[in-house]
């Protein structure tokens, strides 16, 4: 039973550092933009944010400093690509590289010293069976998710700027026609995902492990993408894909330290294979926002 | 009610709108008039803040509106019906409709909205459906209520009929006068039917080359004078009435010019039983039947959106056959195989998005669809390819800087010349032909249908696919409706009734 | 019908204007490419050489390291062109299907993938020297081939964005090939009778004789016959797009899918074969990798970028492929720039800087010279969405 919870425990902070990634992501995609640079926004804000615990000492300025480096990535993406209107995937590529690179060099370049988030046991529901510590014995930052999915939620489909932003994912033309800045509303979005992003980065970094190493997302953003387009760009199908990624993660981790034989690489590409088939499986033609991916350019 | 003043727009080194003033009065209809390209559309554009312009003014009830801001136009009495793009397919009627408002979003004062205004205008629509699901004539519907919800002092409807059929677009008119004689709202109707101008408005103002060319009230002119108006001389040909939409009935005593003397008897394209289903097992083309014979020009009516593009696809050998059979020059073909349809030239009628590329050469588009006979071996031949995008380019009096400059860099007339030249070279038994002379202006008209005439001349079999009658008319040795993806009707050109025609293409087969 | 005459239509005002327009559109775009061009490398410049100060490091004592590295010696210029091989073989195929209008970002996987496949048909094959060499290599363009059908497949059955799918196989094919070099009964190498030690996550050793014959060699380094072969492939890669019907279709598909409908071009064929035939370029090119330099499948456990035996080559011929605007011809001498770029960075840790610096480095670059290109191709593309647009006014 113990090692049931174990794992569980595992997979909700995986799964969480997923949710983080794609909660932004999925507002990004519903605004149009196949934002991969999701991946450079989690690993430079992972850097930044030990980088700022360290600097100031204190977990919450990683915090911050994590925060500001997932908006700075995301502002650079959304100017080149909702500004100056390069080609998305491109920015996103050369800015994953760039955001590896530079984490990489500055990492070997500093002998950092971070500082680590603590906990907060949450009494009572902390003691449950089995999910207890899973849900409510985790980094503070964690707690953050339980508002922000519903608060995600709410913001796409109960406020205004949420129906202008799914809109000018699915009907550009009609949006500016409309009088909405089609492409403010995108850069908008990406700077959510960038928000998300530091504080899923943080919560890595400084929440996690309490240190940063080089790579240390490992394509995670990827597998956030990978979620929000298994989840058919739902916030509930995006939560729960990143929980059965998140799950997969973990039993990766825990079965061989449990005595289980199994391929550590099957797991790993799991979650991978899984978005693979659920694309196979979703009916053609009902493939996510109607303008993903694509620039836009104005009549005037 | 509404002052334009003096209003001034242009893209690049055209002027579309120059110096228009223009006022309406409350409780009007006002009818604006023009060839395309006029500067109709952009005028109201200009109007609903959509676009900025280099210079002028407008005031709706004396206020001046700020330029440049759909959501401030729209908030100061000025609501827009669009013709095109206006509607987000995967969301609901009541998101669409309160898409440009501000505020906080109330789902539930939204669906209730939706339905008071339907219920007031006479306009039901099902406020939780989503657009994905309606037909034309309920997206129509949408636009209307979308741009009602403001309760707008002005409102501007850009061609609303394009889409509907006749009876649709009687009922849309119906609503719309009630509207304006029981508010005091003013109405600018944009369209290019004469005979709904006629019909509908008090005023009716002119636009020609972006200017202002005459304002009449409705009752003291006649269709062709204003005809004449837009055109900007005597109509002396029939070319030009029919370009303007001059009815059938005052043409049909006019000589065509073309006998049908000249058509063979064997049909060199026969459609047979003809069935095809979309994806989503809507039937696009349901056991339609039509055959041409050598130099006859046949002309397909009917309102757009009932199997013509499907027609035109399937002739281009995109789409595959559930029923039926095509058989070319007495022999069956097999629809989907590569070259099945060779014998057949094709013109699109999105001839920008699927005629031409865009970034390739005039020479390489001039060549696009012959490959065989510029290459040896898989290997393009260059200086023959020069040769004949040459000679073309001269023969069809292209305009431009060379046969290397990119087709992006001629002008939309010119680019139609591009795909008018290199279907009609291939000197093939089979022209088809969709909206021929769409979105040209009056001297290019001319010239593609003088080209058709002179290929049916030769001996082609021309099929022309119009939503346009008058075209059709004009043209045709013989005339055929389509609705519904079948041939409802199919009379010769001496017999036509254009009674029966019109009700025909609303589905009504007597 | 003579009266046409008077009415002076907008699109004929004046003859041969059009061409005006392309002209001064193209200079005033090659200015302006110039100038951007110019600007952005500057402050790429700047931002490496403010990254090397905050490291401490002197940024003239590095970049002259970078560029002795590269160019400075026989051995340096040898890595060079044995790193632009590589480069080049995969950008040559990423033109391919760019020009097909096919994002394909999952080259990494596919050169692992043409590693694996490649590694397994030389150890299987009973004999070794010039003509296993050859099956070896179409093995690994075979690998790296397969390895498309999948997003080739949803993406023209199925609808699904090619870039997600070939992204995501990435990380499948760094996991394939670490399973496969983990697993005695597959590839991992024998353990030897006098070894102590566990055997590696690494294959056995190809035969000598199945190594890409030399150019020239000398001590410290060898050059290997790969250069040729990327500079052959990426001459006809360029042949085929400008001059043959084929590449002719290609483009037009890749310019306007509705138009090459119109052609009898199957999508599905031509996207399809397209994805498929760059995925091919790149299992090659793991091939190319195999046989020239590392002889010997490896693969660790990391899912990342780095530890996998395709080692970012695949990234950077695809970086490249967007350098030189998918032309496989320019992509001859910038894939030579980011050959040296990668051989000078490996020399940088004499200096006792981190060698990552090449990949900022790298990324820079990227970003100075795509933006500009970039923003020419967005402005061009603008004009000609207006265009289309103003024949509805």
């Amino acid at each position: 039973m113990d090692d049931v919870a174990l794992i569980l425990d595992s997979a909700a902070r995986l799964s969480a550092l997923l949710l983080f990634a794609a909660l932004g992501e999925l507002v990004a995609e519903r605004a149009g933009t196949l934002n991969i640079s999701v991946e450079a926004m989690l690993l430079g804000s992972a850097f930044s944010g030990a980088l700022g615990s360290w600097l100031a000492g204190s977990a919450l300025a990683g915090l911050a400093t994590a925060i500001l480096c997932g908006l700075l990535i995301a502002s650079v993406q959304a100017l080149l690509s909702h500004r100056l209107a390069v080609d998305q995937f491109i920015t996103g590529l050369s800015l994953n590289l760039l955001a590896l690179g530079v984490t990489s060099f500055l990492f070997a370049s500093f002998d950092m010293d971070s500082e680590s988030m603590g906990t907060f046991r949450v009494p009572l529901l902390a003691d449950l069976p089995l999910v207890g510590d899973a849900l409510f014995d985790q980094s503070w930052l964690f707690y953050l998710l339980y508002p922000l999915v519903p608060c995600t939620w709410w913001l796409l489909y109960r406020t205004r700027w949420g129906l202008q932003v799914r809109s000018v994912g699915e009907n550009p033309e009609s949006c500016e026609v409309t009088g909405i800045d089609v492409k403010k509303r995108r850069r908008q979005a990406i700077s959510w995902c960038g928000l998300m992003c530091g504080l899923g980065g943080a919560y890595l970094s400084v929440g996690l492990i309490g240190s940063f190493t080089p790579n240390m997302t490992a394509g995670r953003g990827f597998i956030a993408i990978a979620a929000v387009i298994f989840g058919r760009w739902t916030i509930r199908g995006t939560v729960a894909a990143c929980i059965v990624f998140g799950g997969t993660d973990a039993l990766r981790l825990a079965l061989p330290a449990l005595g289980f034989e199994l391929t550590p690489q099957l797991l790993i590409a799991a979650p991978y294979l899984l978005a693979l088939v659920a694309m196979l499986l979703i009916r053609p033609g009902r493939q996510g926002p109607a303008a993903l991916g694509r620039g836009y350019t104005e009549f005037a | 009610m509404l002052e334009i003043a003096g209003v001034t727009k242009r893209f690049g080194r055209i002027l579309a709108c120059d110096d228009v003033t223009l006022d309406v009065a409350a409780g009007e209809i006002r009818g604006l008039l023009g060839q395309n390209g006029a500067g109709k559309s952009t005028l109201m554009r200009v109007v609903g803040g959509v676009l900025r312009p280099e210079r002028g003014t407008v005031k709706v009830d004396a206020e001046e509106l700020p330029v440049g801001d759909p959501i401030k136009a729209n908030a100061a009495g000025v609501g827009i019906v669009h013709q095109h793009f206006s509607l987000v397919e995967a969301h609901t009627v009541w998101e669409n409709v309160t898409l440009g408002d501000e505020g906080a979003l109330d789902r539930q004062a939204a669906i209730a909205r939706v339905d008071e205004l339907g219920e007031r205008y006479g306009l039901a629509v099902d406020p939780r459906a989503v657009i994905h699901d309606l037909s034309p004539g309920e997206r129509q519907r949408v636009e209307i209520l979308k741009c009602l919800r403001r309760e707008p002092k002005v409102i501007i409807l850009d061609e609303p009929t394009s889409v509907l059929t006749r009876q649709e677009g009687q009922r849309l008119f119906g609503v719309l006068t009630a509207l304006v004689r029981d508010t005091g709202r003013a109405v600018v109707l944009i369209s290019h039917r004469l005979e709904e101008i006629m019909a509908t408005t008090d005023r009716v103002t002119v636009l020609r080359d972006g200017r202002v060319v005459a304002t009449h009230r409705t009752g003291d002119t006649t269709a062709e004078e204003l005809a004449a108006e837009m055109l900007g001389r005597r109509l002396s040909l029939v070319d030009d009435r029919a370009a303007v939409g001059v009815s059938a009935d005052e043409l049909a005593d006019l000589d065509v010019g073309r006998t049908a003397s000249s058509v063979g008897r064997e049909p060199v394209l026969e459609l047979d039983g003809v069935t095809v289903t979309a994806a989503d097992g809507h039937r696009l083309l349901d056991s339609l039947s039509l055959a041409l014979r050598p130099g006859e020009i046949v002309g397909l009516a009917g309102v757009e959106g009932n199997g013509q593009q499907a027609l035109v696809d399937l002739l281009s050998n995109v789409l595959t056959l559930d029923a039926g059979e095509v058989r070319v020059l007495g022999r069956r073909v097999a629809i989907g195989r590569r070259g099945a349809l060779r014998d057949l030239a094709v013109i699109p009628a999105d001839r920008q998005r699927s005629g031409v590329v865009l970034q390739m050469t005039v020479a390489e588009n001039l060549v696009l669809n012959q490959l065989g006979s510029v290459s040896r071996h898989g290997v393009l031949r260059r200086q023959r390819i020069a040769v004949r995008a040459r000679g073309l380019v001269e023969e069809y009096r292209i305009s431009t800087a060379g046969v290397d400059a990119p087709v992006w860099t001629l002008s939309g007339g010119n680019q139609q010349r591009v795909v008018l030249a290199r279907e009609l070279s291939r000197g093939t038994p089979v022209l088809v032909v969709a909206q021929p002379t769409q979105g040209l202006d009056v001297g290019a008209m001319e010239s593609v249908w003088t080209r058709l005439r002179e290929a049916a001349d030769r001996g082609v079999a021309v099929l022309v696919i119009s939503s346009d009658v008058d075209e059709i008319l004009d043209l045709s040795d013989r005339v055929a409706v389509i609705f519904g993806g079948r041939i409802l009707g199919e009379m010769e050109r001496s017999a036509v009734d254009t009674d029966r025609l019109g009700l025909l293409m609303g589905g009504v087969a007597s | 019908m003579s009266a046409a005459a008077d009415v002076a239509p907008v699109d004929e005002a004046t003859p041969g204007d059009s061409g005006a327009l392309a002209r001064r559109a193209r200079w005033s775009d090659a200015g302006l490419f110039a100038v951007l061009l110019a600007l952005a490398l500057l402050l790429a410049l700047a931002l490496a050489s403010a990254l090397l100060a905050v490291a401490d490091a002197s940024p003239a004592t590095v970049f002259d390291a970078i560029i002795d590295g590269s160019l400075g010696s026989a051995p340096a210029l040898a890595t060079t062109l044995n790193h632009t091989s590589l480069i080049l073989v995969v950008a040559a195929g990423t033109c391919i299907a760019f020009r097909a209008g096919m994002v394909n970002i999952g080259q990494e996987g596919q050169l692992s993938i043409g590693g694996l496949t490649a590694t397994a048909v030389a150890l299987g094959l009973p004999f070794a020297g010039p003509w296993a060499v050859v099956i070896i290599l179409l093995a690994g363009a075979a690998g790296g081939a397969i390895w498309a059908v999948a997003p080739a497949f949803l993406r023209f059955r199925r609808g699904v964005s090619e870039v997600v799918t070939t992204l995501l196989l990435n990380f499948v094919a760094f996991q394939a090939v670490s399973y496969a070099v983990n697993q005695p009964r597959l590839l991992q190498e024998d353990v030897r009778a006098d070894s102590v030690t566990a055997p590696s996550p690494q294959s056995n050793r190809l035969p000598d004789d199945d190594m890409l014959p030399a150019l020239s060699s000398g001590t410290g380094y060898r050059l290997h016959v790969g250069i040729v072969i990327a500079v052959v492939l990426a001459l006809a890669v360029g042949f085929l797009i400008r001059r043959t019907t084929l590449g002719f279709r290609l483009r037009v598909f890749g310019f306007n899918p509705r138009a090459a409908r119109r052609l009898d071009v199957k999508p599905g064929v031509m996207g399809g074969g397209a994805l498929i035939a760059s995925a091919a370029f790149a299992g090659l090119a793991g091939a190319v990798l195999l046989t020239g330099v590392t002889m010997r499948l490896q693969g660790g456990f990391s899912s990342g970028v780095y530890g996998s035996f395709s080692n970012n080559f695949g990234w950077e011929g695809l970086v490249v492929a967007l350098v030189a605007t998918y032309d496989p011809v320019y992509a001859i001498p910038v894939g030579f720039l980011f050959g040296a770029l990668r051989a000078g960075s490996g020399a940088l840790t004499a200096t006792g800087i981190s060698p990552t610096i090449a990949a900022v480095v790298q990324a820079l670059v990227l970003i100075a010279v795509t933006v500009p290109a970039l923003l020419i191709v967005q402005r061009r593309r603008r004009r000609e969405v207006q265009a289309l647009r103003r024949e509805r006014i």
